[in-house]
């Protein structure tokens, strides 16, 4: 019996390396012995990125695709389909989960340094994610086609009309009629659900091969590589079965606890998740008092309305998403996790933490004086924190890193 | 690190695969659901009432019923009593090889004596069956004394829906659950509520 | 670390509490409003109020008839012949409402909207404010005005209950800057008269204001039923999900760290 399932392993594995891949990719890939709960988000991030695919297919099943039925058909998925309700409450609280994840996973990587030789292409590859991720989400969003899907995407939209020259032929051209209408929900459609998913799990595929070709890193910013035992294994790494599983299988136990609590009892998020102005059909003749983003775009939102120019705006925008993508090249200190690095940078860090929550908080409040200033200054704070930091790594004292973890 | 599977590994590899497996089916229950048909299906395949009154003797009329024909006849005394006389042509004359909700009660497979309701749906492939309920030979049965014939590919049914022996098609019409209450019959329910 | 988190969940509080209390309009901050959706009887009565009241010109488009019987648990046949009223509705249909879109805008200039998810849009607080803020407005088409929504078109459907409110002024007591209240040389609070104050007419309503504010009560819980039907099914399945990843977290983090114990 059990020969003649191994003969047929065997068979197989022969003209397709499964045994080999799963020991290198899996259970012996040798993982830093001590991460925290930080190193935690990347394997959360795939988590939920498979709670997004399952539960955005389940809502094909009911959602119409059309300007006169997207509306009712969110409705009729959450009353008529048994247990509809789930799936679109999984699917709403899953963006939502999927940028808090990544954006604490993006934090992971700035506070030890994930991004330093030899991992720069990994944090591209990251970074990259995140931008089709905000595509992605903004499509989703526009989807049910409730007044805040048609005003926010009527802001976003015209924001091309911001582009010299070329700006509102481009608009019409997103669009594909003169207003946000049938034709553009299932433009969106196609891509929020074939396109840009296909994009991302290829992106996805990329972040994890190049990570593994030079090993994760840790809180330390130890090179594990230096001590090797004789068959090349770092000394101070464990395999990742069973130890790094285990480890995984405590951060979702964690994180399904707060994914449900949010999903089964707060999942309109107190309206940052699922905007309350949604409620109510797409409506081109009247827009509502209060547009915002949903919270995960908030901080970006801030700085575009700081700026009193229009194209203005849209490049400070642009340019503070684009900065990301550089870090490797900004972060000149020699050790490459803050534990080690200098006061200076420390400072720099919080700072850089308390504006970004400021500037999130700003994006989701209606304007007034005092709130742009604010917003202007966190902007300021926000491109300081990478446009200095050449400056401020080179200069400060860092600690010696440890050779051994 | 040498991996020793002692006792307590084991008990705590268990409990965490058991408790982690007990919530999969659980889990499965809303994806599961959420393909039965939705209100708004069962709404649209409601049952349908229908006034009976102004049948006449010897007619079918034809009432849709999930998008599906469903024939209601009413049948004379005569129609009724010459049933017999087919007995010896029906594959299955006591429909024994189908469901038939409402079995030995009357000669019409229905709870009324006088009317027959069935689905106007060939049990071969899904042609809808014409009426031909007059006593005389036909092209596809000289001996022709009532029924339905099957365009499609010939296969024949008597006026209570019973299919002859040697024809395409497998099994009996079916009949629908449906009820009657004074004169209105509602199909696609047993027992009538308001 | 623990700092920053901190201060992310406070600002965040803050965020928080001024998105949900919608402002009441001109009326303020709204009155409280705490749904009861396992109150059966307070579902029933607040249906029958609705269908009774509102449902003549305002339709539940996205709600389906058998749905609200089978949730308010009333069998079928007493909801068929009591709550439809005879008309050729079959009970799986959905409630579109009985007023023609275009005698609608008419008669009031707007068609009046849906109401199926009004609590969702605007807060079950501000619908429940809303439906008691009404006051006589001889300026206006219908003669009422309401508080909550200046300008609005709907006339007070409710008044035979709730009697004629007016606005009147008080006079109050001024409030100094420091929270105290202004007193004169002999110890008597200084009074302003100011405005905007609701007034029931006495005797021009059947009920009481206790009756009626229970009447709206349980009308507002069921239109905030009628907007999430599933609620009270989400909320009783979620403690069990909950209960499942805490037990479930228990021993994949007791298994985790007698693992750990072979490289720490």
């Amino acid at each position: 019996m059990s020969n003649q399932s191994s003969g047929i392993f065997n068979w197989v594995n022969d003209r397709l390396p499964i045994k080999n891949t799963y020991e290198r990719h899996l259970s012996k890939h040798p993982v830093p012995k001590k991460v925290n709960f930080w190193y935690m988000f990347g394997a959360l991030a795939s988590v939920v990125l498979i709670i997004q695919i399952v539960s955005g297919i389940w809502l094909m099943f009911g959602y119409e695709n059309t300007e006169e039925g997207a509306f009712a058909s969110v409705e009729y998925i959450m009353r008529d389909v048994d247990y509809g309700w789930v799936v679109r409450y999984m699917h709403t609280t899953g963006a939502s989960m999927f940028f808090a994840v990544v954006y604490l996973h993006m934090f992971r990587g700035l506070m030890y340094g994930s991004y330093h030789k030899p991992r720069e292409l990994v944090w591209i590859f990251g970074m990259t994610i995140y931008l089709v991720m905000m595509a992605e989400g903004f499509l989703g969003y526009v989807l049910p086609y409730g007044q805040m899907s048609y005003w926010g995407a009527q802001v976003i939209i015209s924001l091309f009309g911001a582009i010299p020259y070329i700006g509102e032929s481009l608009e019409l051209w997103v669009r594909g009629d003169y207003y946000i209408s049938g034709a553009t929900i299932s433009r969106f459609f196609a891509l929020h659900v074939v396109a840009l998913p296909l994009i991302l799990i290829a992106l996805v595929f990329m972040h994890l091969v190049a990570l593994h070709e030079v090993g994760a890193g840790n809180p330390e910013g130890v090179d594990i590589e230096k001590y090797v035992d004789e068959d090349g294994v770092p000394l101070d790494s464990v395999p990742f079965f069973p130890y790094k599983i285990l480890n995984a299988l405590v951060a979702i136990g964690i994180f399904g606890i707060v994914f449900s609590i949010i999903m089964f009892f707060f999942p309109e998020g107190g309206g940052y998740m699922l905007e309350l102005a949604n409620f109510e059909e797409a409506n081109p003749l009247s827009t509502p008092d209060h547009i915002a983003p949903v919270w995960y775009y908030s901080p970006y939102y801030a700085m575009l309305r700081a700026i009193p120019d229009k194209l203005g705006g849209l490049i400070v925008m642009g340019a503070a998403i684009a900065i990301l993508f550089v870090v490797p090249w900004l972060d000149r200190s020699k050790a490459a996790s803050i534990r080690y690095k200098g006061n200076l940078s420390k400072i720099a860090m919080t700072i850089f933490v308390f504006s970004w929550l400021m500037l999130a908080w700003l994006g989701t409040m209606p304007v007034t004086e005092l709130r742009t200033t604010l917003s202007q200054i966190g902007t300021v704070i926000y491109f300081a924190f990478f446009l200095l930091m050449p400056i401020y790594t080179s200069i400060e004292k860092s600690r010696p890193v440890p050779e051994r973890l | 690190m040498e991996e020793k599977l002692t006792t307590r590994r084991k008990v705590l590899i268990g409990m965490t695969a058991a408790v982690g497996s007990a919530g999969i089916p659980f889990a499965a229950v809303p994806f599961l659901s959420a393909w039965n048909p939705s209100a708004k299906a069962k709404a649209v395949g409601a049952p349908v009432k229908v006034d009976i009154s102004k049948i006449q003797v010897g007619q079918k009329i034809q009432v849709a019923w999930r998008k599906q024909p469903v024939f209601v006849i009413r049948h004379s005394k005569e129609a009724l009593a010459n049933l017999s006389q087919i007995e010896e042509k029906l594959d299955d004359p006591q429909s024994n090889n189908i469901d038939e909700p409402y079995r030995d009660i009357n000669p019409t497979r229905s709870t009324s004596n006088e009317f027959t309701v069935i689905a106007g749906v060939c049990t071969h492939l899904g042609c809808s069956p014409k009426y031909y309920p007059k006593m005389e030979p036909q092209p596809w049965d000289e001996t022709w004394i009532g029924g339905f014939f099957c365009p499609c590919h010939g296969s024949m049914f008597d006026i209570v829906g019973r299919v002859f022996k040697g024809v395409p098609a497998p099994t009996n019409l079916k009949v629908p659950p449906h009820n009657f209450r004074g004169n209105i019959l509602t199909i696609g329910e047993d027992k009538g509520t308001a | 670390m623990k700092l920053i988190i901190f201060s992310f969940f406070f600002l965040f509080s803050l965020g928080v509490s001024s998105a949900e209390s919608a402002p009441c309009g001109d009326y303020g901050e709204c009155d409280e409003f705490s749904p009861q959706l396992n109150n059966l009887e307070s579902l029933q009565l607040g249906a029958v109020t609705f269908l009774n009241n509102c449902y003549g010109c305002h339709s539940l488009k996205y709600s389906r008839w058998n749905r609200i019987a089978k949730d308010l648990e009333i069998p079928e046949e007493i909801f068929a012949s009591n709550l439809v009223y005879g008309q050729t509705v079959k009970l799986g249909d959905t409630m579109n409402g009985s007023m023609k879109k275009e005698l609608a805008e008419t008669w009031f200039g707007i068609s009046p909207p849906d109401l199926t998810l009004v609590t969702r849009l605007h807060g079950s607080d501000w619908v429940y404010t809303y439906l008691k803020t009404f006051y006589e407005d001889s300026s206006k088409p219908y003669g009422v005005n309401n508080m909550v929504y200046p300008g609005a078109a709907m006339p007070n459907v409710l008044a035979s209950m709730q009697g004629q409110q007016i606005l009147s002024c008080k006079r109050v007591p001024i409030i100094a800057s420091n929270g105290g209240v202004k007193r004169d040389s002999s110890g008597n609070d200084i009074t302003e008269e100011k405005c905007g104050y609701l007034k029931t007419i006495p005797g021009s309503g059947t009920l009481s204001t206790e009756e009626f504010d229970e009447v709206i009560f349980n009308l507002v819980n069921f239109m905030t039923y009628v907007g999430e039907p599933s609620r009270a099914d989400r909320e009783r399945i979620g403690w069990y999900v909950i209960l499942f990843f805490i037990i479930f977290t228990s021993f994949a983090y007791l298994l985790f760290k007698e693992y750990q114990k072979d490289y720490h």
